[in-house]
């Protein structure tokens, strides 16, 4: 058995998923995750498969463009070396969230700080309505902190940055938001 | 993974409901630091208050930092002066005072409470001496807070002692009659105090806790105020059954923020936790009040017919909420109604929609008793004992806590504005019915006995 993974994006509509799985089916492939979410109207799925030895990746791709060819689909599959082990440092997870009007570049901004100290985006989501409401234009970044990081200077360079783009930010840990929501 | 709602409803709540964590209070035993050496028992509590609180107030900074949920108030709760300082006179009691206050000072916290005698049946030498000396250390200190419990369930009331109560009130309030009477604002009557409430002045830590301990009080009646108007705008005609649900899931994520700061910071500070008081503590700000949840609910002010239903419900759906948020509950866990710490509560007794006679009707279902109630400098000790005598009956009668905090304005009248500052607030002064001096009742003394517990009505 080798892995592959394999991603699939396009115009949303009921069958997707139904039509990939059975082609993985009939080709005798396990799937081992997927995620799949829609962005307004667009589909987007990651599968990680187990397949036999003797499939092809671009033979496993072609019968699931075939398969997709109505939806005018984007395929791809991409082999899955096993994972080296990873330096996984201990980290701490935090919720960073801004609000406040929307301009080009919001994301890049404050993900280069991000970037720039070591810490990890595990989960993004942001809704960019437009205009200057800042309930409408919303950034929700989950992170995994090092332990090692320094996080006054952390808190300092994204205040400092939020408050150049006006948006109000904060930064907590995440236990937080399950402590109050979670049983 | 959390989801977009989970997190912006925990920002709304912090940002434009004031949910935060009102006190975060250390109990520190003082029972090792005793010594009929007065210097030698300052320089002890001295040591063992900075030794144990020094770190307090930034473990508390850092911890409400990551969590992005802002501590407001770090406080220290100490064994009962009365009894650790037995073998000094009033004077030395005062002195006392002052090495707490010096101490509390140090560690930079705002209020230190404590200074207090338990005389529920009856007064020991320790006890007079502290009770003699709490008009002169309340105003000789900033930060130092007072509390006697005079009554219990199982003791009944001690007549002497609220007759004695009386005039130190009075007495505080004359010594600090250019702050309008503000040492009064620092000093409680109890009936059945808890050993751990982390909220002021009443905080003191019982001789049958531990060394020490930290203790939380949550806040959060901007919180509750905004789920019923939230509840109320999707559904006008909501009733009341539901109406305590949205109550009880509120008041549930409000202490959940509470035990997870609590339970921080002492694993940062190696002490244990204690508990949470599920008390709903409003501060002098608009969207921060505890009146203000009554008029949500659909009366027109706190004070008018149904104020004591309405908190009867509240009450008790913040207290199951609670209750299955946390495993530690305690403190005094009732809904404050601070006069003059609550804006629409002042603002209720200056429309004449809230009487002292009603605060203390309602006082009877749960909130914790007459708290921060101005009334007029000409009051009577005698008066000031008869108003304690009653509120203590109602809590030693339902076997529950009730205090009271009340502060003769030295030289205003009924009608005129007290003014206190910062948490304490401003309050028009409630007139309050004299009609009875001399009061022969009163100053009978002794004590009323502890009442049956069975023939429930």
């Amino acid at each position: 058995m080798k892995k592959a993974v394999i991603s699939v994006l396009g115009t949303d509509g009921p069958g997707i998923i139904a039509t990939v799985t059975d082609v993985l089916y009939k080709l005798d492939c396990n799937i081992e995750n997927v995620s799949q979410t829609i962005l307004q109207t667009e589909f987007s799925g990651i599968f990680i498969i187990g397949m036999d030895q003797s499939l092809g990746e671009a033979v496993l791709e072609g019968h699931l463009r075939h398969a997709l060819a109505d939806r005018h689909m984007t395929v791809h599959v991409k082999h899955l070396p096993p994972a080296p082990p990873m330096e996984c440092p201990t980290c701490d997870p935090f919720v960073i969230t801004t609000r406040g009007p929307d301009q080009k570049g919001l994301v890049a901004r404050i993900t280069r700080i991000i970037a720039d100290f070591g810490v990890n985006v595990t989960n993004l989501q942001a809704v960019f309505k437009g205009g200057d409401d800042p309930d409408a234009n919303i950034m929700i970044y989950e992170v995994d902190i090092p332990v090692t990081t320094d996080t006054e200077a952390l808190r300092k360079a994204l205040r400092a940055k939020a408050a150049e783009l006006e948006l109000t930010i904060s930064i907590q840990h995440k236990n937080v938001f399950e402590a109050i929501n979670r049983i | 993974m959390l989801t977009d709602r989970e997190i912006l409803s925990v920002l709304e709540m912090l940002q434009n409901e004031h949910l935060d964590v009102r006190a975060v209070t250390m109990g520190i035993s003082l029972f090792d630091c005793a010594s009929d050496d007065l210097e030698r028992f300052s320089a002890n509590i001295q040591r063992k208050i900075t030794r144990l609180a020094g770190q307090l107030v930034n473990v508390c900074d850092e911890v409400g930092e990551k969590y992005g949920i802002p501590v407001v108030n770090k406080r220290i709760a100490v064994s009962p002066m009365a009894v650790v300082g037995a073998p000094f006179n009033a004077e030395e009691m005062v002195v006392a005072a002052q090495a707490l206050d010096a101490a509390a000072r140090e560690v930079k916290i705002d209020f230190l409470g404590g200074f207090s005698a338990l005389v529920e049946k009856g007064m020991s030498r320790g006890d007079l001496a502290l009770m003699d000396a709490i008009p002169e250390a309340l105003t000789r200190t900033e930060r130092v807070c007072a509390s006697v419990n005079v009554a219990s369930t199982r003791a009944g009331i001690n007549m002497d002692a609220v007759l004695k109560m009386g005039a130190q009130i009075k007495q505080a309030a004359a010594l600090t009659a250019d702050r309008d009477g503000l040492a009064c604002a620092k000093l409680c009557v109890f009936a059945n105090i808890p050993q751990d409430v982390p909220f002021m002045a009443g905080a003191y830590l019982g001789v049958g806790e531990a060394d020490a301990v930290i203790n939380v009080g949550v806040s959060g009646p901007g919180v509750v105020k905004k789920a019923i108007d939230r509840a109320v705008a999707q559904n006008p005609h909501l009733d009341l059954g539901e109406l305590s649900e949205i109550i009880k899931r509120t008041a549930y994520k409000v202490t959940r923020v509470g035990e997870l700061i609590g339970r921080e910071v002492a694993q940062r500070v190696g002490q244990r936790f204690g508990v949470v008081d599920l008390s709903l503590a409003p501060t002098p700000n608009v969207g921060d009040s505890v009146g203000e949840i009554f008029q949500s609910m659909g009366l027109l002010s706190i004070g008018v017919p149904g104020t004591t239903a309405a908190l009867a419900m509240l009450n008790d759906a913040v207290k199951k909420g609670g209750a299955f948020a946390s495993s530690h509950v305690g403190g005094l866990s009732g809904a404050f109604v601070p006069v003059s710490e609550d804006l629409n509560i002042s603002e209720a007794a200056e429309k004449g929609y809230l009487s002292i006679e009603k605060l203390e009707a309602i006082t009877s279902v749960c909130s914790v008793g007459l708290d921060m109630v101005a009334i007029p400098g000409d009051t009577s000790a005698e008066t000031l004992s008869a108003i304690i005598a009653d509120e203590m009956a109602i809590g030693v009668i339902n076997k529950k806590t009730t205090a009271t905090r009340i502060i003769p304005v030295p030289g205003k009248g009924a009608g005129e504005h007290a003014y206190f500052g910062g948490l304490l607030g401003e309050s028009v002064i409630m007139p309050v019915n004299t009609a009875a001096e001399p009061n022969p009742f009163i100053r009978r003394g002794g004590l009323i006995p502890s009442p049956i517990h069975s023939l429930r009505n």
